[in-house]
């Protein structure tokens, strides 16, 4: 009974927002300034067109002072039960001592960073920093509750990167949704960024120069593959950073409760089974798979109807 | 172990020599000692003795091209040759130095080794060494008449000159005359006829006479290393690593010794598929994805050339395709003029992997059936083919296969063409043994090719299954044109080179107006002005068909096209861009991707069918593919483009094993089509499309049963 009060009072009370804040820092060149724009434009595009209940913000080249100004609104703006995003596409530097993201006039560092950050209400942050040497800023930028990517494992790796290239691509692509709940999670889209980051270099016969790394614990280095071994991933997985669909509209509908349940039990149960695997014969695994599967595709069949 | 000269360690040296004069001074003079040291193998114990010797007595270039030597012994040609320049600097004739220089430029392939060889005995008309090397020298270009003559001259400067003999030997020997008054009888004579007889690609003598050589002597292991090298490159590897596991042991570690070592421990990562006429070699990491690709086409290219050559091959094929090209690259160690993509020892073939070089760069299944053809003509002629007309028949075939693969005809050959430089025909294995530059291979696989043609042509295909015949019974090339065309070789020569001028004269004689016209499209197309790309592009297109590489004009016009809105135009570019044997997988996709929007998605599928046979690494290919297969009713087809989907390992497995199933249920395989949503589902249960796939199946299963009931 108490549960079903608190499901229904979920159910009334405003869902939280989520506000997107991209920045394009400084190119240096033509062709890089125009390769960080087009690859801010793109996510841009991405979160709109996805549209609920999104604010999103770009700005291309902004200085220090217009970066501030724009924290402060969304300081304003932002309750504690929202989600952040923070993406930063360009140069970064790493003297060991300091990350610095580079923008028009003075840079701003890691520390200033966070410090703004740390003022954004929102208890759920993700920050993908996707710029060269964007290693060197995981030690100011973590913390617990919030996920943190950089395109690089290390403020050493200085070398132009090509992860925004491939995230903003993850945000737009159906095939980084691997789960298909229609909605692509900070872990997906890491997965497919780093994936065809890492196909690039290949692809291209040259050297990787960066290694994109996920830290989500608040006290971790990053790692190439979170994963439950290293502890790192789980925040992550259940950050979604774009809705391809209308997934939570069923949600929403109390006489579709009693489904909604059963469709999570099935889920649970397959998922149970599925670490069973190693330890069942063959056959038996995949008889038990298919009643489970047939008796969740009909659930989600009466939940369409 | 690699020893150095570096000038901290002179500066160190020099030290040590004003701190302990003592010291210096027995080292100073212990040039008998380096030698001794040398002989026992201690390599660097010899390179101190010598660099000690250099610093006591630097004007002396004798001890500078004994060092020299010692480098090159110890398969640092680069060390030896600074130390042979500068004992150059010190004597400009010194006959030693130029001679140090001229085994260089052999052991390379080089086309300067007889020059540089000629000037060490014009130096010193006495040097044994200079004269034996241009015996062998002639001999690796398959002039027996000039090869015999500089060893007669070796064997009067010294009757006992082990390899004066041994080349009149290995010219008795490779005309299959087993008795030969010239047999060395020593080991290093043996090692000499192992040499040749791998150069004319005949490994199997080459392994017995390189065993003989080490019967004779356990302890050359300069011949027990290439006896495990040539056992290596036909697939026999348990001896041929415990032979140059000897070697290694024994502190013979030269740079084949060592990579070859290398690359049989890597043979851990390759698995092998077997059938009856096929043995495949493939890296684990992409084995499934380029396996059914690699065996439908080796088993077609069997069946094409066993109809075309009349000719059934007694043993399976083997092919190994290596992802890293270094790997590749160690299986033509030591070998002359070898194509850099591919190399053919007996029945068995070594190549590039696709995923080995840059897509694009690189059509595997052209270089296949090129080696493919090696295997028919080697098998013919007992292994007694002159190097330029396997390779003549191998490059004829490309364009056989398909008039879009092979090689195009690039600037290089132009200005060959232009220039006169083309070989005749009865020196062609010159270009290919000691090509005086690298673009003068790229020209001679030209030539070969267009012999070939020209004679296929103009004289018939039996014309050339005759010549091959010819070649085994061991006719040489002069022999045979006048045996089968029945005409002297100069006269051939002039009447193909007419003939080759005659169908390059536009693109020779436009070459110029299209190299400034092309720079002028590149940068109107940097400037994105498309007019003036549209009207410089199509104005100088034709001058030069042929290129297709990057930047092409094509693909210039094409992205002017696109840009500017008209389609219909951007996609008759492309179109002529891969007929004409364009390879970049991104205008080839583009130009499918056009195809199927315009509705033509049966030529969208087969444009894009091509890339399978450049770059089939590519997952959005397959994705692509097996989507417009599907479409087009083509199950088996779909089911080979999904099953490559998965292969890879794809980044969404859900949508990956759906596509595959759905694929099975068009080809009626109910129970993989089961598997493979099973496979999704299990990546994604909540996956909408796989579940409702599921639901038809399960429905579909379940009416089967009352269907059979009822009749």
């Amino acid at each position: 009974m108490k549960l079903a009060v608190l499901l229904a009072a979920a159910a009334l009370s405003a869902p939280a927002a989520t506000f997107y804040l991209t920045i394009a820092g400084l190119g240096g060149e033509a062709d890089y300034d125009q390769r960080f724009k087009m690859w801010a434009e793109d996510i841009d595009t991405s979160l709109k067109r996805a549209g609920g209940d999104t604010v999103v913000v770009t700005l291309q080249a902004p200085t220090r002072d217009e970066i501030r100004a724009r924290f402060a609104d969304l300081t304003r703006q932002v309750k504690p039960a929202d989600a952040f995003v923070l993406m930063l596409i360009g140069h970064g530097s790493d003297d060991g001592v300091e990350y610095k993201f580079n923008i028009p006039g003075p840079d701003i560092t890691g520390v200033e960073l966070a410090s703004l950050l740390d003022r954004i209400p929102a208890a759920r942050q993700l920050v993908v920093n996707m710029t060269s040497s964007s290693g060197g800023s995981i030690e100011f930028l973590r913390k617990p509750n919030r996920v943190v990517i950089s395109a690089t494992k290390t403020g050493t790796e200085k070398n132009a990167t090509v992860f925004a290239r491939y995230w903003a691509e993850a945000l737009r692509d159906p095939a980084a949704d691997t789960d298909k709940n229609e909605s692509v999670s900070a872990l997906e889209a890491f997965h497919f960024a780093e994936r065809k980051t890492s196909e690039f270099y290949d692809t291209q016969k040259r050297l990787s120069t960066e290694h994109a790394v996920l830290e989500d614990t608040g006290k971790g280095e990053g790692e190439r593959n979170p994963s439950p071994e290293n502890g790192e991933g789980r925040l992550a997985a259940v950050f979604p950073v774009v809705r391809l669909g209308a997934n939570a509209a069923a949600a929403r509908d109390p006489s579709k409760r009693a489904l909604l349940d059963k469709k999570e039990q099935l889920e649970q149960t397959i998922d149970k089974l599925k670490y069973e695997k190693a330890a069942m014969p063959e056959a038996e695994y995949k008889k038990q798979l298919t009643a489970l599967l047939l008796d969740l595709a009909r659930t989600q069949e009466a939940l369409e109807k | 172990m690699r020893i150095g000269c570096s000038p901290g360690l002179r500066a160190w040296a020099r030290l040590f020599a004003v701190a302990f004069p003592l010291t210096l001074a027995v080292c100073a003079q212990s040039l008998e000692r380096a030698e001794a040291l040398w002989k026992a193998r201690d390599y660097k114990g010899a390179n101190n003795e010598f660099r000690l010797l250099v610093e006591k007595f630097p004007a002396n270039p004798d001890y500078r091209v004994r060092w020299g030597r010692l480098f090159l012994d110890h398969d640092q040609a680069e060390e030896a040759a600074g130390l042979f320049q500068e004992a150059l600097e010190l004597k400009k004739d010194h006959a030693g130095a130029l001679l140090g220089l001229a085994l260089i430029a052999a052991e390379q392939y080089s086309g300067g080794a007889e020059e540089l060889a000629r000037k060490a005995l014009a130096a010193d008309p006495k040097l044994l060494e200079a004269q034996e090397l241009l015996a062998s020298l002639a001999l690796e270009d398959n002039d027996n008449a000039k090869a015999a003559a500089e060893a007669r001259k070796a064997l009067a400067i010294d009757s006992n000159s082990v390899e004066g003999r041994a080349i009149l030997a290995v010219i008795d020997w490779l005309a299959d005359k087993k008795e030969t008054p010239w047999d060395p009888h020593q080991a290093r004579g043996y090692e000499t006829a192992g040499h040749f007889f791998m150069i004319n690609r005949r490994y199997e003598e080459a392994i017995q006479y390189f065993r003989k050589a080490v019967d004779l002597d356990p302890n050359l292991d300069s011949a027990r290393s290439q006896l495990g090298i040539n056992l290596m490159r036909l697939g026999r590897n348990e001896e041929a690593y415990r032979q140059l596991e000897t070697c290694y042991n024994n502190g013979f570690q030269d740079k084949a010794t060592r990579n070859s070592l290398k690359l049989m421990d890597s043979y851990k990562n390759f698995v092998t598929f077997q059938t009856d006429r096929t043995i495949l070699k493939l890296n684990r990491k992409e084995a499934e994805l380029l396996r059914p690709y690699f065996e439908s086409e080796m088993r077609r290219a069997i069946a094409t050339y066993e109809k075309k050559y009349q000719f059934k091959l007694a043993q399976p094929v083997q092919v190994e395709a290596y992802p890293d090209h270094e790997d590749f690259a160690v299986r033509t160690l030591g070998m002359p003029g070898l194509g850099a993509l591919g190399v053919t020892f007996g029945y068995a073939i070594a190549m590039d992997s696709p995923s080995g070089r840059t897509p694009g760069s690189f059509h595997w299944d052209s270089t296949l059936w090129h080696e493919m053809s090696h295997v028919f003509t080697l098998a013919m002629t007992n292994h007694r083919v002159p190097r330029w007309f396997t390779e003549g028949m191998a490059v004829h075939e490309e364009t056989a296969a398909s008039p879009e693969w092979g090689d195009r005809i690039t600037p290089e050959i132009l200005m060959a063409i232009k220039n006169k430089e083309l070989l005749p025909v009865a020196e062609m294995d010159r270009g290919f043994v000691h090509p005086k530059t690298e673009v003068q291979v790229i020209v001679s696989y030209f030539q070969a090719g267009r012999i070939c043609d020209y004679i296929n042509d103009k004289f018939g295909w039996n014309t050339l299954l005759a010549m091959i015949y010819d070649f085994g019974q061991g006719d040489e090339t002069s022999a045979v044109i006048r045996k089968e065309l029945k005409m002297e070789p100069a006269e051939f020569d002039k009447q193909f080179i007419a003939s080759v001028e005659a169908s390059t004269k536009s693109m020779v004689d436009g070459f110029d107006q299209w190299q400034k016209g092309v720079k002028q499209v590149a940068e109107s197309a940097g400037k994105k002005d498309w007019d003036a790309v549209i009207k410089e592009g199509t104005a100088i297109r034709d001058l030069y068909p042929d290129y297709v590489e990057a930047a092409s004009v094509y693909e210039f016009l094409a992205q002017a096209y696109t840009a500017k809105g008209n389609q219909a135009a951007a996609m008759d570019e492309l179109e002529r861009y891969v007929h004409k044997g364009g390879r970049n997988p991104e205008s080839i996709k583009q130009l499918a991707a056009a195809l199927a929007v315009g509705g033509r998605k049966k030529e969208a599928a087969e444009v894009l069918d091509r890339l399978n046979l450049i770059y089939p690494e590519d997952a959005d290919l397959h994705q692509r593919l097996g989507a417009l297969w599907l479409d087009e009713g083509n199950a088996a087809g779909a089911v080979r483009e999904f099953r490559a989907v998965v292969a890879r390992g794809p980044l969404d497995p859900a949508q990956a094993h759906y596509d595959l199933a759905r694929a099975y249920r068009l080809n009626h395989q109910p129970d993989e089509a089961k598997d493979e949503l099973l496979a999704s589902l299990e990546a994604a249960p909540g996956f909408r499309p796989a579940q409702k796939l599921l639901l038809e199946l399960s429905a579909e299963s379940e009416q089967a049963p009352r269907d059979s009931v009822k009749k």
